[in-house]
């Protein structure tokens, strides 16, 4: 997960190795994903997401669609 | 002890060092701190890694990955006051601020043209957010096939 200067950017990368455009974001839904995912982390009874918990959570800031889905 | 529990102490453990010297402990450290076996130690990072709680080195009992932490320097450096941490990707690297809940600097490069790019977290929000975007290459349900590459 990298971080671009642009789409532009990502699409030029993305053809030069020949792989498949993924799914981007903006700085600020990947900081609402990052903050949702791991501000609990240093808490001593953190566990880790059922996957249906991390499909809730990857919905609620609008990662839908196949990409997104983990199971 | 029940295994749970003692896998719990040994996690934040982890994360203590991490947190506070930038770097993960060793076995040997863990099994001081812990007042237990290095093969009990051993065993509970081999249950954590399995539950995908960390990743090891491949092989080996040390640590590679405990999110959102980097045990070794990756192209996203996050600097949180005079500390100064490797993050395994750019999620993780706004992890770091997240899971501290302390201000940070996240510097990384775009990968395309190699300019450098910045994003601030001030009090819980992202600061005058730069015009860069996240890129996620590898799909949802395969980020663990390869967690390294994801």
């Amino acid at each position: 997960m990298l971080l671009f200067r642009s789409e532009e950017h990502v699409r030029r990368w993305a053809d030069a190795r020949g792989i498949p455009l993924g799914g981007t974001l903006t700085p600020e839904q990947g900081w609402r994903l990052a903050d949702a995912w791991f501000h609990d982390r240093l808490e001593l009874d953190w566990r880790r997401r059922t996957t249906e918990e991390a499909q809730a959570l990857f919905r609620s800031i609008g990662l839908t669609g196949p990409f997104w889905q983990l199971a | 002890m029940t295994t749970d529990a003692f896998d719990r102490d040994l996690r934040l453990a982890i994360y203590r060092t991490l947190v506070e010297d930038g770097r993960p402990p060793g076995a040997q450290e863990l099994a001081v701190e812990l007042e237990v076996s290095i093969s009990h130690v051993d065993a509970s990072l081999r249950r954590l890694a399995d539950a995908h709680a960390l990743v090891l080195q491949p092989g080996t009992s040390s640590i590679w990955m405990a999110a959102p932490f980097s045990a070794v320097p990756t192209p996203f450096e996050v600097s949180v006051g005079d500390r100064r941490y490797f993050a395994n990707c750019i999620w993780d690297a706004l992890g770091i601020p997240a899971c501290l809940h302390e201000d940070a600097r996240i510097d990384s490069s775009c990968p395309d043209c190699a300019e450098p790019l910045r994003l601030e977290v001030q009090d819980g929000t992202l600061r005058e957010p730069a015009d860069s975007v996240l890129h996620f290459a590898i799909p949802a349900a395969r980020w663990w096939e390869d967690i390294g590459a994801t």
